[in-house]
């Protein structure tokens, strides 16, 4: 039932990582950005303001598309965890591992 | 960005100001599209008599009705940001004392222009027919009903050609007298509203693109009143679409 409910969780909030947030952004302005003005230039070039409408709302539609759900393309890219400390071992695994915080060395 | 929730948020938060942006723009353009409109507008009659000018009139008081004719060629005002234009001839006469008092305008007739791309609407003006082209049409009109266009057959629309049309609103003084004033003016209104942006009134100066209104005004004096020589056909006004509105009585 947890684990039901976990993958329901991890579905509902459709986190991605870091990098798939730097390119969602600009992915986002990009899109809606190109759309707008294209909407609004073949409108005023055909004088057809229903052609506006429709260009501008496509163009959000496609960049909600494309934005919104946690795409596999924005999760190629995920930091992975440390061990846990108390893992077996007394933290054996961390070695090697050099973590810095503001410049000072944790471990 | 890091969950759906927010971007969701985000990508909708950017829409709005895309949104904002466009139309801001199409309010702009249209000082690009040049205007040039044009009108001609005669008095036809006017006559003034005593009566009870509406049915919940509680006073009999002089009221005028005043007939035109009107050739106007307002094509240029409709660019692609024109929803409709909001047509509408108003007479105007000075008062008792010009110094102090400003002049009374009121509206005789008025018509909705849409635009081709506006949806249809039952309130929306219907041309009548010029005369000559009446007989033509009844033979067609066997099959389907046509839907009347605010403009004549074949024109496109802004082109209003009115013959010796009645008016919509008769008109009175807050006095109750309006026979012999002198010095009146029927002058051609519009509004023009766009699908974006801000309205327009009629414009008599040249502003870049947009050239005034050439003609469009009439002088005329009211006549002194008339008594029961006048028939009641005479003194008949139009009726607009908007007659439909509300429940049938």
């Amino acid at each position: 039932m947890d684990a039901l409910l976990d993958e329901a969780r991890t579905i509902w909030e459709g986190e991605i990582d870091f990098k798939g947030q730097r390119l969602v952004e600009f992915l986002t302005y990009t899109l809606l950005t190109i759309s707008g003005l294209l909407a609004f230039l073949v409108g005023f070039s055909t004088q057809d303001i229903y052609r506006t409408l429709y260009i501008g709302l496509a163009g959000t539609a496609l960049t909600f598309l494309i934005c919104v759900p946690p795409w596999p393309f924005y999760n190629w890219n995920p930091l992975p965890w440390l061990p846990a400390k108390t893992m077996k071992g007394g933290g054996a695994q961390l070695q090697g591992i050099s973590i810095e915080v503001d410049g000072r060395k944790i471990s | 960005m890091h969950n759906t929730l927010t971007r969701v948020q985000n990508v909708f938060g950017f829409f709005t100001s895309v949104a904002f942006a466009a139309a801001a723009a199409i309010a702009i353009s249209v000082l690009l599209s040049p205007q040039a409109p044009t009108a001609s507008l005669e008095l036809r009659s006017v006559q003034v008599v005593k009566g009870r000018p509406h049915y919940y009139s509680t006073k009999r008081e002089e009221y005028a009705h005043i007939k035109f004719d009107l050739d106007a060629d307002l094509t240029t005002l409709f660019n692609w940001n024109t929803k409709q234009i909001f047509l509408y001839i108003t007479a105007s006469y000075p008062s008792s004392d010009p110094s102090t008092i400003p002049p009374s305008e009121a509206v005789i007739w008025d018509a909705i222009i849409p635009s081709n791309y506006a949806p249809w609407h039952q309130n929306t003006y219907i041309h009548p027919t010029p005369k000559a082209t009446t007989k033509v049409k009844k033979t067609a009109k066997k099959g389907k009903k046509e839907i009347g266009k605010a403009y004549p057959a074949g024109a496109q629309p802004g082109i209003i050609k009115l013959d010796g049309q009645k008016p919509k609103y008769q008109i009175t003084d807050v006095s109750s007298k309006i026979a012999d004033r002198s010095n009146a003016t029927l002058t051609l209104h519009w509004n023009i509203q766009p699908w974006v942006g801000a309205l327009v009134w009629t414009n008599t100066k040249t502003v870049g693109r947009w050239q005034g209104l050439q003609g469009g005004e009439a002088k005329f004096n009211f006549p002194p009143l008339k008594g029961t020589e006048v028939k009641k056909d005479e003194l008949k006004t139009e009726t607009g679409g908007e007659r439909n509105r509300g429940s049938p009585a």
